[in-house]
């Protein structure tokens, strides 16, 4: 893996984002935090320079200079390193106490930069606030701080802030590679995965981690989409085979009468035998053609949209009805047993068609003297439709198969028909969301198909 | 009977009007719908065949526009479409009849002769006779020489549907669309097993088999 395609990958270019995003963030808080630390500091410190001259001044008015000096020396005596500085001046501007220079005695605040004096920053003069009080004799008082230490504790706060980001941002940063590559890899699994497929090994599939999360359920849907896929075109060729090997036969019977013709035709009678013939099998091919279509036009699904919602009952009563002379002319007996008031939302041709199918396959692929029956009832599980006989059935290996296209039973070759019946019953029935399913039902074959019920119109 | 026929397949089109002429009709032709409509409005026609998809104008659109002017000339529709939806629309379009392609010429031939002996006006009679076999269509009763005969509802509607077309060929898809309502063919052979109920009932005689077209129903040999 390459360091531009790290880069470039999406979940590193969120990591950057939402870096850059938690930089602000910090940055403002360190700001906020620098200005209210130092503002307040700040004030402490005027606040006690205040409450200090105010208490001078009252030593002051009690005994004069004299008391007023005594109380400053004890103060700076007492002090520790970083106390207040005290200067007194005269009333003729004599300095009587301290070392801070003189200034316009008037009462207020004035801001003295001096010489360092060994607590401040290297290469920084001293910052010293000062209030003068102007006192009863014209002597002038001035109590003052070194406010340098303000900025001190500011840069104190900046430089551990700006350690903490530093750390921060190159945790980030390495875990944003770290997730990235891992994300990456995996990408690059489902890609190389594609890549082949694309080349022609349709039956790669992408390698799973086998944990539940994201990635793993992308994998296995997309596995899960190339595996219907593959089934399709399996089918598919399936099918082209099939429609070139069940049209051979019938084109290749064609070619033998006409051909057989050409030689040995004698009189008109002949001749239109030949015809007869002709037309028959083109008739037989053009049908399965026609059925073909069919079943690609109802696995469509385009007929969905001309659903209606019909009397099921009523259009199995009808064909049940139309198929009755049939049925007993091709010795079976033929029994029905069908609830009414049963609606299901479909497509009336479709669903006939369907029924007719399956009929007509229970009078060709049954001995005389077979039972059929219909039955339509609602169950438990929806309006189910079933056609059963006790013919002689189909194995049960092969009860899936039998809706195949051009599935054919091999005793059954020889009958009518293009195997194309009840793979038009699957369809619909798909089409329909019906569950189709044949079984046997010892001795014969049960093919039932189940429908949603369609509540009846109020 | 005059016929125009207006169809893009040049092939098609040869054989319709070649074959038609021998049944005795007069056919115009034209490959396109607009040379069609042109013609229309010259000609003095009984019957018109249209293809639905035609160059120019096309079918559904032409007999729209036609039905306005000349709201009684039969029209057949020919069509590769054959789904139920397509058929509706050809006929709510103003199409008389619908028939899907490839379809055998007898179909064709029964369904034009159909169209141009439908009685204009639609009096609906109240019983007919052919030969010596009745149907009553109110009481739903069918006698021959005055002896009543049983049929099934599906029987009596077949017959019905026969006798209204009375020395008339009535093809098996015909039967599936009038007696069924079937507008597909669900290859079986009920309309088969049907006619040989109806002519064990009946007497054999009167329905008759056309080869390779299909039924024709007219008074029988016994009959007087």
């Amino acid at each position: 893996m390459q360091v531009g395609q790290l880069l470039r990958s999406a979940s590193f270019r969120l990591t950057t984002a939402y870096v850059a995003l938690f930089s602000i963030s910090v940055s403002i808080l360190a700001s906020l935090i620098y200005f209210s630390a130092t503002a307040e500091l700040q004030h402490e410190i005027r606040t006690r320079i205040q409450v200090d001259s105010v208490a001078l001044g009252a030593e002051y008015a009690r005994g004069g200079t004299s008391q007023l000096m005594q109380a400053m020396a004890d103060r700076q005596r007492g002090h520790l390193v970083g106390g207040l500085d005290y200067t007194l001046y005269g009333s003729g501007g004599k300095l009587l106490f301290g070392k801070l220079p003189s200034t316009a005695c008037r009462r207020g605040w004035v801001t003295f930069v001096g010489p360092p004096d060994g607590d401040e920053p290297p290469g920084e003069m001293e910052k010293l606030a000062v209030l003068v009080t102007p006192l009863a004799g014209g002597e002038c008082l001035l109590v003052g701080d070194d406010i340098g230490k303000v900025r001190k504790f500011g840069s104190l706060i900046l430089g551990s802030f700006g350690w903490v980001f530093l750390l921060t941002v190159t945790m980030a940063v390495a875990g944003g590679i770290f997730l990235s590559s891992r994300f990456l890899r995996r990408i690059e699994a489902i890609n190389r995965t594609a890549e082949a497929i694309i080349e022609g090994d349709i039956n790669r599939r992408i390698p799973r981690r086998g944990a539940p999360d994201d990635l793993d359920r992308l994998a296995s849907t997309l596995n899960r989409m190339l595996d219907r896929t593959t089934s399709l075109m399996d089918s598919l060729r399936h099918v082209s085979n099939d429609v070139a090997h069940d049209l051979r036969t019938p084109l290749g019977r064609l070619r033998n009468t006409l051909e057989n013709a050409k030689e040995s035709i004698s009189s008109p009678e002949d001749y239109r035998a030949v015809l007869d013939r002709a037309v028959f099998e083109v008739d037989g091919i053009l049908d399965t053609f026609g059925a073909i279509l069919r079943v690609a036009q109802i696995e469509s699904g385009s007929r969905r949209s001309g659903f209606q919602r019909l009397s099921l009952s009523e259009l199995v009563c009808d064909v049940c009805e139309t198929f009755a002379p049939s049925m007993e002319d091709a010795g079976k007996t033929f029994l029905t047993d069908i609830q009414p008031g049963l609606y299901v939302q479909g497509d009336r041709e479709l669903l006939v068609q369907s029924l007719v199918n399956i009929l007509e396959n229970a009078i060709t692929h049954t001995a005389a003297g077979v039972r059929v029956i219909v039955s339509l009832k609602r169950s438990w599980r929806g309006v189910e439709l079933s056609i059963s006989d006790n013919g002689a059935g189909v194995p049960d290996a092969e009860c899936e198969n039998i809706f195949k296209r051009f599935y054919r039973l091999e005793r059954s070759r020889s009958a009518a028909g293009n195997g194309l019946g009840l793979s038009i019953v699957a369809a619909v029935a798909e089409l329909h969301g019906a569950k189709i399913s044949s079984s046997s039902s010892n001795p014969g074959l049960k093919v039932t198909l189940l429908f949603s019920p369609v509540r009846e119109a109020a | 009977m005059h016929i125009l026929l207006m169809e893009d397949e040049p092939e098609l089109g040869a054989y319709i009007v070649r074959r038609l002429g021998e049944s005795g009709h007069r056919v115009d032709y034209a490959s396109r719908g607009d040379t069609g409509l042109g013609l229309v409005s010259e000609g003095n026609y009984d019957l018109l065949i249209v293809d639905r998809m035609l160059p120019g104008v096309d079918g559904l659109s032409l007999v729209k526009s036609l039905r306005k002017r000349q709201p009684n000339l039969p029209v057949l529709f020919l069509s590769n479409l054959g789904g139920l939806d397509d058929r509706v629309e050809g006929l709510n379009s103003g199409g008389d009849d619908y028939l899907v392609k490839p379809f055998a010429f007898a179909e064709l031939l029964a369904r034009v002769n159909a169209l141009l002996r439908r009685p204009q006006h639609t009096g609906q009679p109240t019983s007919m006779r052919v030969g010596n076999l009745e149907i009553d269509l109110i009481k739903r009763r069918v006698t021959r020489a005055g002896k009543k005969i049983d049929l099934q509802p599906r029987e009596f509607e077949l017959l019905e549907y026969l006798m209204r077309r009375t020395e008339q060929i009535v093809t098996r898809t015909m039967l599936l669309e009038g007696v069924w309502r079937y507008h597909f063919d669900p290859k079986t052979n009920i309309v088969e097993t049907h006619i040989s109920r109806l002519r064990s009932k009946i007497g054999s005689d009167m329905i008759q088999t056309v080869r390779g077209s299909g039924y024709l129903i007219r008074a029988g040999r016994a009959a007087s």
